[in-house]
């Protein structure tokens, strides 16, 4: 616009310019003289001049139309330039978070298999951990078995006394075996008959001599082999059914046998610490109980030195 | 790291041998043994405990009544109790434990389940 103004100043000052001695004629008669000339020539300008002016009008609306057009473009333009910049930054902004979100998704890959690694390497360590536990869990129990195994024998050994070795072979079946009804029986001379020789929750009147002959117990003692209730509740056993029958061995002869009727009611199974205790009350017991009755026949005293002399080998 | 005192009151010198295997096992406890009731409270008086581990069916003073006078006595009235028997019903149970019993334990028993016992009563990892 104001290129405009200006131009149309310049084309006032141009639509007179033409006029010879316009210029130098100052003086105010002479200012009047070339008004009134001036007038004149206004209103009827020489066709020449009005060719020109009309060409020259002509040329530079055409001139101000162009530079309109391309104002107008330019605004245009710069408008455009304007939304490009910001349409660039809109996606130089878009790449930049594209990559972020690219970065993060790699980061995150990472981070998965850094997690996948770590789990994998927990699982295998919490195996590790579990085995361990379990061995040392099995340890334990062995220990455990061991121990009951040692303090049964130790305890059997512990006494030179028969009412004392009596005593200790019926703890070891209360308190380890869980026996809560038991009997010890001891074969007669001729192996006839199995006499009971302590017992534990049986009546006096129930505990009789049993023949060898037809029986359980008698059978036990002519196989050598002990017979227990694998399947069946212990603590449910009777004295016609017992839970458990040990043969007891001398020098390997059977010399009687333990019978466990039924176990405590906490005791439901025999565990595998029970068959070896089971194995040792059948090769101890009994003779713990025929040295400690020959220590007492010996009025129990010991041994002199010459009953050892021929043992060296 | 600390050391416990533990005091086994069982008259079967079986079960006491046995509960001393099993108690060896335990890390820093030191294991005392007593008779029965009235050894038992004989050397409560004389030293400290931090854990009881008793038999109830014992000559001269069984288990229940140990547990009764523990529980009177100023020193040891907190000591946590163990109480090991043949009794496996709960009227035993149940008596044992009001009378003061932390824990019960049935014969025949198993080791590991001993040192679980004590060891929880004692907060030892």
């Amino acid at each position: 616009m104001i290129y405009t103004s200006c131009l149309v100043a310049k084309d006032g000052d141009a639509l007179r310019a033409p006029g010879p001695g316009t210029i130098a004629d100052f003086s105010p008669d002479s200012t009047k003289m070339a008004d009134e000339k001036k007038t004149q020539s206004d209103k009827t300008p020489p066709p020449d001049l009005k060719t020109e002016r009309d060409r020259f009008v002509k040329s530079f609306s055409r001139g101000a139309r162009l530079t309109d057009e391309f104002i107008a473009e330019y605004d245009g333009l710069l408008e455009r330039l304007s939304a490009l910049e910001a349409e660039n930054a809109n996606l130089r902004a878009q790449v930049a978070a594209d990559r972020a979100v690219r970065e993060l998704v790699q980061k995150i890959e990472r981070l998965e298999a850094e997690k996948s690694d770590l789990l994998s390497r927990t699982n295998r360590a919490e195996a590790i951990s579990n085995q361990f536990t379990t061995r040392v869990q099995e340890v334990e129990s062995e220990f455990s078995n061991l121990a009951n195994l040692y303090v049964a024998s130790n305890q059997l050994h512990s006494s030179l006394s028969p009412r004392g070795v009596t005593r200790r072979i019926k703890e070891v079946l209360a308190q380890l075996l869980g026996a809560e009804r038991y009997s010890m029986y001891l074969a007669n001379e001729g192996g006839t008959e199995l006499v009971p020789i302590a017992s534990e929750g049986v009546p006096g009147g129930e505990l009789q001599p049993v023949a060898v002959q037809g029986s359980l117990l008698g059978a036990v003692l002519q196989s050598g082999e002990a017979k227990v209730e694998e399947e069946g509740d212990p603590s449910q056993g009777q004295l016609d059914r017992p839970a458990a029958v040990i043969p007891l061995v001398v020098d390997e002869r059977i010399v009687g046998v333990i019978a466990i009727f039924s176990t405590l009611a906490q005791k439901k199974r025999f565990d595998a610490v029970d068959f070896e205790l089971f194995r040792l009350l059948g090769q101890q017991a009994a003779a713990a109980l025929v040295s400690a009755s020959l220590f007492a026949q010996a009025d129990r005293r010991l041994p002199g030195l010459e009953a050892f002399l021929d043992l060296s080998v | 790291m600390s050391e416990y005192s533990c005091l086994i009151v069982e008259d079967s010198p079986m079960m006491r041998q046995l509960l001393v295997f099993a108690l060896a096992r335990v890390k820093n406890l030191r294991v005392t043994e007593a008779d029965d009731g009235v050894d038992g409270l004989r050397k409560l008086a004389s030293a400290r405990y931090d854990i009881i581990v008793t038999d109830i069916n014992m000559p001269i003073m069984d288990g229940l009544k140990l547990v009764k006078r523990v529980r009177s006595d100023p020193v040891h009235k907190d000591t946590p109790i163990v109480i090991i028997t043949t009794e496996g019903s709960q009227e035993d149970r149940q008596r044992a434990l009001q009378l003061g019993a932390n824990a019960y334990i049935t014969k025949p028993i198993q080791a590991p389940q001993v040192i679980a016992t004590v060891k929880e009563l004692l907060r030892i990892d």
